[in-house]
């Protein structure tokens, strides 16, 4: 609990949790506002334009965005965590005072879900009242903004969407670990993202139970637009059930986990 | 070496290698309690190695560590709840400030008691920089730092890896007297330099490392005991003369390059002998061209090292294989130093 809440204590100063967040709401509301200046000439990509800034299909839009980038964004923020604390020697202070450094590592990484869980609820919250204001200026009815049925779909959707984004940040946490470098670990994490969809295009049926594939897969229920990222590895994933992919997802975090334990607790710290 | 029982660290048979690098090889180390301890040697003769044992980042291939009386093997990790460390550089998150930094590495390991990081910024004199972020420190007070964080659970084993590194003369002399007042409060200090003259005037017990072997330990006096030295630089048409009038007076060795058109001489006399030295010589009609004398930690150190130390750092350059004795640690007679000495 220690770890946990110095972890805390350390992310929340940290400037790259700023910066996350600070990227996804940036970019969200550049998108919206976008979307609101389309001007409605009946053509589809006007229709298309303004749907996403009409409620309820907005919060599509939103939970697909903050999922989507959100998972990218969480790999680099996961690298970053693990790899400063190789790269600026704080995890050998506290090995030195006789840490455990399987508590150390899994304290650290239950501060990040933490810190994935608020960016993803400030993102969301400041992405809705940002897809107010574009309908508002784009002078469209945001009476879909209580819509029942789309209220009753979020709690779930949120939930498998930060587990989703938790693997993620698992992955970029175990890559760095794996490096013992901030920079090696952001650089493989957004390889291995990218170098995923790339590779789905040839091996779909391997790729689809890969990390970032299952974990746009297990938000993909149907209800809308969720899942983000290339349309390469969203279709190879098709393939897979949202709760397989959710069980597969949760297999991969505990992968991610151990690997970083195991590989910390071996280490030779001489950094 | 001390007797066992009441060591606050003993290390024995210590063997830890680099894929095929040996960086330690059967180091014995035997620390008092209550002591300060230099623990000197050159660049690469495995002092971080040791440190980074100490403390558990590393693990030995061989031998055996005891921190205060007890074993301390893999998995013993909360026997370093007694220890402090410094192991390199200070390491601290730059975005945080030097309080908060503590706080948060008082998260980690043995408890804090409160208040005691306000007591520690006091100590190491932080506390009005203490809200500032680490980013904007010096090395200096990123050093004080870490002290501090070594020092936050009142430790009886205080390991520090070279900690004058970075301090202005004034912060030197500052953790100089803190040092001895905790020795004195009967905690042990276990410093690991390479300035020889910090541990001439810190330590009370001194080991010295070559080549990741323990190759002299003991008290300070002691090992200084027999190295009082008197060197004279003669004319080599005069080198033979001079070395027959100096063996009348100690054992005299030739010294350095032998083609010196003006060799050194080594006679092994206490200091405090330099002007009989001196007016043996000049009663034989030999007049010296330089003469220096000391009881010579560093002396002590090239020899017991070979002299061959890397100058990276430009401590010991290849100069000071021969000429050997600093102005400030000269005791008698006239010092002649060289460059890259003192």
């Amino acid at each position: 609990m220690r770890i946990f809440r110095a972890g805390l204590r350390k992310m929340i100063g940290r400037p790259a949790s700023f910066v996350s967040v600070g990227l996804l709401v940036g970019l969200l509301g550049l998108i919206l506002l976008a979307a609101a200046t389309v001007q409605e000439n009946g053509a589809r990509g006007s229709a298309n334009a303004r749907a996403l800034i009409t409620f309820p299909g907005a919060y599509d839009l939103i939970l697909s965005f903050m999922f989507g980038l959100g998972g990218l964004v969480a790999v680099i923020y996961g690298a970053a965590i693990a790899g400063s604390e190789w790269g600026w020697g704080t995890l050998k202070n506290a090995v030195a005072r006789g840490e455990s450094r399987t508590r150390y590592m899994l304290g650290t990484f239950a501060a990040i879900v933490v810190m994935v869980g608020l960016g993803l609820a400030i993102t969301f919250v400041l992405g809705v009242l940002l897809a107010v204001v574009a309908a508002s200026i784009a002078g469209i009815s945001t009476a879909g903004l209580t819509d029942a049925d789309a209220l009753n779909r979020l709690p779930a959707m949120v939930a498998r969407g930060w587990f989703a984004v938790v693997e993620e940040a698992g992955l970029g946490f175990a890559i760095a670990t794996l490096a013992r470098s901030q920079l090696a670990g952001i650089g493989a994490g957004i390889a291995f993202y990218f170098g995923e969809g790339f590779a789905s295009i040839f091996f779909p049926d391997v790729i689809k139970y890969m990390p970032f594939a299952v974990a746009r897969a297990s938000i993909d229920t149907g209800g809308g637009g969720f899942g983000g990222g290339d349309g390469g590895a969203a279709a190879a994933a098709q393939a897979l059930t949202p709760d397989t992919a959710l069980v597969l997802v949760g297999v991969w975090l505990v992968g991610a986990l151990l690997v970083t334990v195991l590989f910390t607790e071996r280490a030779e710290i001489t950094g | 070496m001390t007797s066992p029982g009441t060591l606050a660290l003993a290390t024995r048979g210590l063997r830890k290698s680099y894929g095929k690098r040996l960086a330690l090889d059967g180091l014995d180390l035997s620390v008092p309690e209550g002591v300060v301890y230099g623990f000197l040697g050159p660049n690469g003769a495995g002092k971080t190695t040791t440190m980074r044992l100490l403390t558990g980042l590393l693990h030995p291939d061989s031998g055996s560590i005891e921190l205060l009386g007890r074993p301390f093997r893999r998995g013993d990790r909360q026997r370093l709840f007694e220890v402090g460390a410094l192991v390199e550089n200070p390491s601290f998150y730059p975005y945080l400030s030097g309080r908060a930094n503590l706080g948060v590495l008082a998260q980690s390991g043995a408890t804090v008691p409160k208040g005691r990081i306000e007591e520690l910024l006091e100590l190491v004199g932080l506390r009005e920089r203490a809200k500032d972020k680490l980013s904007g420190y010096s090395l200096g007070m990123k050093q004080r730092l870490g002290i501090a964080g070594a020092l936050l659970s009142d430790p009886k084993l205080l390991l520090l890896d070279e900690p004058a590194n970075g301090l202005d003369p004034a912060g030197i002399v500052a953790m100089r007297e803190m040092l001895r007042r905790l020795a004195a409060m009967g905690k042990t200090v276990f410093v690991s330099s390479h300035l020889l003259a910090e541990v001439r005037v810190l330590a009370d017990v001194v080991g010295i490392i070559a080549a990741g072997r323990l190759v002299r330990e003991g008290p300070l006096d002691s090992l200084l005991g027999d190295q009082g030295l008197v060197r004279v630089r003669v004319a080599r048409s005069e080198a033979g003369a001079a070395r027959a009038v100096l063996e009348r007076i100690a054992p005299t060795d030739a010294d350095g390059d032998p083609a010196d058109p003006e060799p050194w001489l080594s006679v092994h006399v206490e200091p405090n002998r330099a002007g009989a030295v001196n007016r043996a010589l000049a009663e034989a009609g030999i007049y010296a061209s330089g003469l220096e004398s000391g009881t010579d930690l560093e002396l002590l150190f090239l020899q017991l090292t070979g002299g061959g130390a890397p100058s990276s750092e430009g401590t010991f350059g290849a100069a000071g294989v021969t000429a050997g004795v600093a102005p400030s640690q000269a005791t008698g007679g006239n010092a002649a130093t060289k460059d890259g000495q003192g």
